[in-house]
């Protein structure tokens, strides 16, 4: 029996290579400086992927990890993390998805499925309790990612079945492939999808009749209460249920941080045509919850009329409607979930995907690209048959769209002619729906996030709106009002560093930071550290949780020293540092980002010239092993110079 | 059906939740299996040996245990489909209202579970 509950205390090792499945022990002092989730998949990728290793070789560990929290009575505690070097940024990637997938690996007795290797044939994984066996995949290949859901459980014989599945974009290794898991949630980010394609490896089913025990029943279950009554009280409690994200959308589009035309304006003039109130009143037919969860964000449509009639998806995002909404330039809301179901069903992020879109418009408006280019097609402003036909053909790495799979950053080094002045991304990863110019702590994070451009490794929500009341909660008086603007950077270096910290330990444990820890601002340290404590019965100081989310992020920057990162990739395009934002409260605003890295670098006890983190916070967090290994780089990547 | 199996397991384990979803598709619509305490108890009548007992109290029918013999006959009679079996200790299980403040109802952040008393 493992030392902790919460806990199932052991994980699938599953070399593909040999087709060799073998039970490996959970050890208690991974759990105690890394707990789970990403942050157990972080120390192993840093244990296991050396810097030398290509992402789609069959050395990368493609690793599922729940967290201890995952499948509990705590509400939202649905995550399921995917952990593995990324074909898209080169350096540490994990994704993130809710529904049902993660508690059910616990509900089946795993913390963690880890999968290195290349199967000879296309396989997938099937988990039912502790039976776990590799079934021949070969009639599923080719299947989209809701076809290979369906064909899996028909197979089995069992409605009840979770799949994480990739689809065609994942088999054609699209450097931004994800994974999808039941029912359509997504870990959509930075390739994890191409990963497991390049493993041969189309799903992982899962199905598990257990417990998913914790060590103190009683204070875990008054928790698990007080956090449901604490969301009701919540003032967006009503809002967040009714709409789910996209209910941010017009608020966004005010504020001038909804990313419209590639980023060229910060908001949609159409954007009443595709926020969510049109989206409830067009296509809502009911509501969707997670594992476990009170909130229920998650909505069905279905398109009741017109060309699209009869198209019904559910995991519609703010991102979905910023990326292939404003961001393209399209304001019809049908053939916007038309371009999200394709996404979905390729298997592909829908972030990426419709920033490599809005970047080839914006390349055929400055008449960078034309039709010898891109093989006969126009690829304007707005143009939803074309971009449907793009979308399709990066899934199946066809023609223009092979090059756009690539990713933005790929895509313009090879296409040269002063491309790379469009192509929004950080450290090769797509710019999310955010702006750092309306929102000076969502650019810093973006720019200093581990897995490249990204709003969810610092999740700085309580400085969206300026409205004071989550930032007094959260920081107290003496940081008003600055902490409050978004438009303000005084005190966001901090904002991020925590947020960065806290994050870590959110994708650790296993819970959703929709669900209360970010959206709702509602959740914090010492709400968590009681959660960890009861949960696994470990003693859990706050200070003794701020380490451990300080020690993964810590990790996880070290890794990517070792593969060549420094101060200048945190870095953001061009376009935010020098061309004003023209939109709502964001009108004529850049971003002043070093002032910020500087202070942030202070903060971490980072090296300000390099951003190599330094030996004292290094040893401090135990991570002697690192600093060493930075030692090595350094000295020899002198030595190169 | 978490909170359900908490309640009388102390863990989160769905196998043994006295209330089931069911649906077609993952998208929903969602019914409820879940015990309507019955005037006229099925499961009550079907009990070869008498173990599910009226508790005057909360109104619920509540399964004695020590007396049942785990044969499934209340499953089968049952016509909401909420009587299961629990295969590890050999007992029919059913809901008994969590003794008159079922955390089902309390929790339901839809109130698509209500308690009613109809009589």
């Amino acid at each position: 029996m493992f030392a902790y509950k919460g806990f199932a205390g052991k994980w699938l090792y599953v070399d593909l290579t040999t087709s060799k499945i073998e039970v490996c022990s959970s050890e208690p002092h991974i759990a105690e400086a890394y707990l789970g989730g990403s942050g157990f998949g972080t120390r192993l990728l840093w244990e296991k992927v050396s810097p030398q290793t290509d992402a789609l070789s069959p050395e990368n560990f493609l690793i599922f990890s729940a967290g201890p929290l995952c499948g509990t009575l705590l509400p939202n505690s649905s995550r399921i993390a995917v952990i593995a070097k990324s074909p898209l940024s080169g350096v540490y990637g994990d994704s993130n998805s809710g529904g049902f997938w993660g508690p059910e690996l616990k509900l089946a007795g795993w913390d963690a499925v880890v999968v290195v290797g290349k199967s000879p044939k296309p396989v997938y994984l099937s988990i039912q309790d502790d039976h776990a066996v590799l079934c021949d995949a070969s009639g599923l290949w080719g299947l989209t990612t809701s076809e290979t859901e369906r064909a899996i459980r028909s197979e089995q014989k069992d409605a009840k079945i979770k799949v994480a599945a990739i689809g065609p974009a994942g088999e054609n290794l699209v450097r931004f492939a994800g994974i999808q898991f039941t029912p359509q949630r997504s870990a959509a980010r930075v390739g994890m999808g191409a990963v497991m394609g390049s493993k041969r490896l189309k799903a992982v089913a899962v199905r598990g009749h257990g417990p998913v025990r914790v060590a103190d029943a009683k204070r875990f279950h008054q928790l698990s209460v007080s956090f449901h009554q604490r969301l009701h009280q919540n003032p967006i409690y009503e809002a967040v249920t009714r709409y789910g994200t996209p209910g941010i959308t017009s608020i966004m589009n005010a504020l001038g941080r909804f990313p419209t035309r590639n980023f060229q304006l910060g908001s949609f003039p159409e954007s009443e045509r595709i926020d969510a109130e049109a989206l409830e009143r067009r296509a809502f037919v009911r509501h969707l919850a997670c594992f476990n969860c009170p909130v229920g964000c998650d909505k069905l449509f279905r398109v009741p009329d017109g060309d699209m009639a009869g198209l019904a998806l559910r995991s519609v995002e703010y991102e979905n409607v910023n990326a292939l909404g404003g961001g393209i330039w399209n304001g019809d809301l049908d053939q916007l979930l038309y371009l999200n179901r394709i996404c979905d069903e390729m298997g592909m992020d829908v972030i990426s995907a419709g920033r490599a879109i809005s970047f080839a418009m914006e390349l055929w408006e400055n008449e960078i690209l034309n039709l010898d280019d891109t093989g006969g097609i126009p690829i304007r402003w707005g143009d939803v048959a074309i971009t449907a036909r793009l979308l399709v053909m990066i899934a199946k790495r066809e023609g223009f769209g092979a090059l756009l799979g690539e990713g933005v950053k790929r895509a313009a080094e090879k296409i040269g002619r002063g491309a790379e002045e469009f192509a929004m991304h950080v450290k090769g990863v797509e710019i999310p729906g955010q702006d750092g110019r309306a929102q000076k702590s969502m650019g810093l994070a973006h720019a200093t996030s581990s897995r490249g451009a990204d709003h969810l490794k610092a999740f700085p929500t309580i400085d969206e709106t300026n409205q004071p009341d989550d930032a007094l909660r959260r920081y107290g008086e003496a940081y008003l009002p600055e902490m409050a603007n978004p438009l303000e950077t005084r005190y966001k270096p901090f904002l991020i560093k925590d947020g960065e910290d806290f994050c870590a330990v959110v994708d650790a444990v296993g819970v959703c930071k929709s669900g209360g820890t970010n959206v709702f601002t509602e959740f914090y340290w010492e709400d968590i550290a009681e959660a960890v404590e009861f949960a696994t019965g470990m003693e859990m100081p706050v200070e003794r949780l701020k380490e451990i989310g300080e020690r993964i992020c810590n990790l996880q920057r070290c890794y990517n020293v070792l593969h060549g990162i420094t101060r200048t990739d945190d870095r953001l395009p061009r376009r935010f540092l020098l061309e004003a934002n023209p939109s709502g409260n964001a009108r004529g605003s850049t971003i002043d980002l070093e002032p910020m890295l500087d202070e942030y670098y202070d903060l971490r006890g980072w090296e300000r010239v390099t951003g190599y983190p330094g030996k004292e916070i290094l040893l401090k967090l135990g991570l002697e092993d690192a600093w060493q290994r930075l030692c090595v780089f350094r000295k020899a990547s002198e030595s190169m110079i | 059906m978490n909170f359900c199996s908490f309640h009388h397991e102390s863990m989160v384990w769905q196998q043994k939740a006295r209330l089931r979803i069911d649906s077609e598709s993952d998208d929903g619509p969602f019914q409820v299996l879940i015990c309507w305490q019955c005037e006229d108890a099925a499961c009550a009548a079907a009990c070869p040996v008498e173990a599910i007992i009226l508790d005057q109290q909360t109104g619920a029918w509540v399964v004695q245990e020590d007396i049942c013999v785990g044969c499934g006959e209340c499953v089968t009679a049952c016509p909401y489909g909420a009587m299961y079996l629990d295969e590890t200790r050999g007992v029919s299980i059913k809901c008994d209202l969590c003794q008159g403040a079922p955390e089902c109802a309390l929790l339901c952040p839809t109130k698509a579970i209500s308690l009613e008393r109809v009589i």
